[in-house]
């Protein structure tokens, strides 16, 4: 079960060594490292990392970022590096000084929100006292500035995002169309559902840490905690994602459950 | 003193005859590839290898041939100072008598022009590095005393008892190339059979003979002197095979600040030659070279930085696109 769940958002300048001699977006890393550190209080067995990636698919857990993919001159990784939303998710982890055990769960960018909800709820029922650290960004299509130019949906669909976080709305998260996320170049769609599938039914409390778009996308930090709430969501019929029984080719898997 | 008892003359502080051998061979073709360079102390700075230094000309005559008289008020030099340091200057080169023939400049004149300018300097700014060109050990002494960290040579010893001037008071020296040519002249129908390796047999004996006279190796400079005794021809090949001077290890300071050399491959006049100028400077960087003397400092500046960046010495001032 999940105890605590935490959103960032995964643009490469979170990672320092990207944006030169400028912090660039300290207030941004300064609200990651505050809701990792959350995140890791109350001491998980595990730490759930989830983020979205072309396919759905369980990384070596000692993976980090390759900078080099982003930077050259920053020099090679020691491995094939993470996709980019899980290696953040570990230097985040790292960054606190986290030594447990870790799963690095990337979900498609195209996965179906059932889908994505089903594999939550697995991971979520995969082992006692775990902590879920959520990958992903809004839309990236906020203004004329911004990476995917201006659409005028992509405010008010990010505002939303923030508000169902705000109330603990998972049902809105849930029911977010993956159609009108693509468009609207939006990453952390199937990663949120993922969560909406771990937590389950329920509302769990929240706090936004930070909620901005200096660059024309939108970056997200809060921290959801379940509480006391009944038992997570039952799954009719054979899950997909069942522990052992992943879609994609054995390279990158590690561990079955 | 165990760097200087060590040091075969001629030849930087740290390295065997075989590595400098074998950096000559890689400078030639690579750049600074495979060279090992060493810090480089001037004042009470060590400067690492990868920085790269902007020295700020601040001339005290009224003729020198960019600008004339621009400083020649001990006020507007002093703001000029002010200006370059804040601009990003790492070392103020300070110059009592243009290197143009005309009106003789005597010692004392030049003593008078100088000493109190470098006091006043160092007066300002405890920590920039005080350079003053001068080929006299009169006035390279005076200008110690007030507080001076470097003798900018540009006659090529034509004076040899400067670098003793520079042993005695811990200062540093650049040891340039002329030509043979005396201070104050011009080029006149000069030939060499090889420029650059004229170049570099002047410029390792001035070394030889600077650690001879007991200068502290680690602040020593070689200068090919672009337009010193050159023609243009003469000028156009030491830039483009300056990575043979940055393989002697010694660090290469580079004076090409709107030259004729640059006007006349450009065509441009003395106005227009800032372009050209930081296109010799990019050149020199990435060959390896590690001072620049210059005018225009800001310019300088942002080349030399972006070249640095390039060659990834130097982190980018703020990286977020593509990475938002």
């Amino acid at each position: 079960m999940i105890n605590r769940a935490v959103l960032c958002p995964s643009p490469p300048l979170l990672a320092r060594g990207l944006t030169g001699r400028d912090p660039a977006v300290p207030g941004l890393r300064a609200a990651c490292t505050a809701a990792v550190a959350w995140l890791l209080e109350p001491k998980p067995q595990r730490v759930i990392v989830v983020g979205p990636a072309p396919a759905t698919d369980d990384w070596d857990p000692t993976g980090r970022l390759d900078l080099s993919a982003f930077a050259p001159a920053l020099g090679h990784g020691r491995k094939p590096g993470l996709p980019l939303s899980l290696g953040l998710g570990a230097m985040l982890l790292d960054q606190v000084g986290y030594a447990g055990t870790r799963v690095l769960q990337a979900v498609g960018e195209g996965e179906p929100a059932g889908q994505c909800a089903q594999l939550g709820a697995v991971l979520a029922a995969a082992g006692e006292s775990a902590a879920m650290l959520v990958l992903g960004d809004g839309s990236a299509r906020r203004s004329v500035a911004a990476p995917g130019h201006l659409d005028e949906r992509a405010v008010p669909f990010d505002d939303e995002v923030v508000r169902a976080v705000r109330d603990g709305d998972l049902p809105a998260l849930a029911a977010i169309d993956p159609g009108l996320a693509r468009e609207l170049m939006v990453t952390g769609r199937p990663a949120w559902q993922v969560l909406c599938g771990a937590l389950g039914p329920g509302r769990p409390v929240t706090e936004v840490l930070y909620a901005d778009a200096p660059f024309g996308v939108a970056y997200l930090v809060a921290r959801l905690d379940p509480g006391r709430r009944p038992q997570a969501l039952g799954l009719a019929g054979p899950p997909r994602f069942s522990p052992g029984h992943w879609t994609t080719n054995g390279a990158r898997r590690t561990r079955s459950w | 003193m165990d760097d200087r008892a060590q040091a075969a003359p001629g030849r930087p502080p740290g390295k065997t005859q075989a590595e400098t051998q074998a950096g000559t061979q890689a400078g030639t073709q690579a750049g600074t590839q495979g060279i090992t360079q060493a810090p480089l102390r001037l004042g009470r700075t060590e400067f690492a290898p990868g920085r790269l230094l902007v020295m700020a000309i601040v001339n005290r005559t009224p003729d020198s041939f960019y600008r004339p008289g621009l400083t020649w008020d001990e006020g507007a030099a002093l703001e000029r100072v002010h200006t370059v340091v804040a601009e990003g200057a790492d070392i103020i080169d300070i110059g009592g008598v243009p290197a143009k023939p005309g009106t003789e400049v005597p010692v004392d004149e030049e003593i008078q022009r100088t000493v109190p300018f470098v006091a006043a300097v160092r007066a300002a700014h405890p920590d920039v590095i005080i350079s003053v060109d001068t080929w006299r050990k009169e006035v390279g002494r005076a200008v110690c005393e007030a507080g001076a960290d470097l003798l900018n040579d540009s006659w090529s010893g034509w004076d040899p008892k400067l670098a003793e001037v520079a042993a005695e008071y811990g200062a540093g020296l650049v040891c340039s190339h002329a030509g043979g040519q005396a201070p104050r002249t011009r080029p006149f129908r000069v030939s060499y059979t090889d420029v650059m390796a004229d170049i570099l047999d002047r410029t390792l004996e001035l070394t030889a003979h600077a650690l001879q006279a007991g200068v502290d190796p680690s602040r020593i400079l070689i200068d090919p002197a672009h337009d010193f005794g050159k023609n243009t021809w003469h000028s156009l090949e030491v830039s483009r095979r300056l990575g043979e001077m940055t393989a002697t290890g010694w660090p290469v300071l580079i004076s090409v600040s709107n030259k004729d050399f640059v006007g006349e491959t450009l065509g441009a006049g003395i106005e227009d030659r800032l372009a050209g100028t930081l296109a010799v400077t990019s050149v020199a960087a990435w060959l390896g070279a590690r001072v620049f003397r210059a005018h225009n400092i800001v310019q300088t500046r942002q080349a030399l930085d972006m070249v640095a960046a390039i060659k990834g010495d130097l982190q980018p001032a703020r990286t977020v696109r593509g990475l938002a």
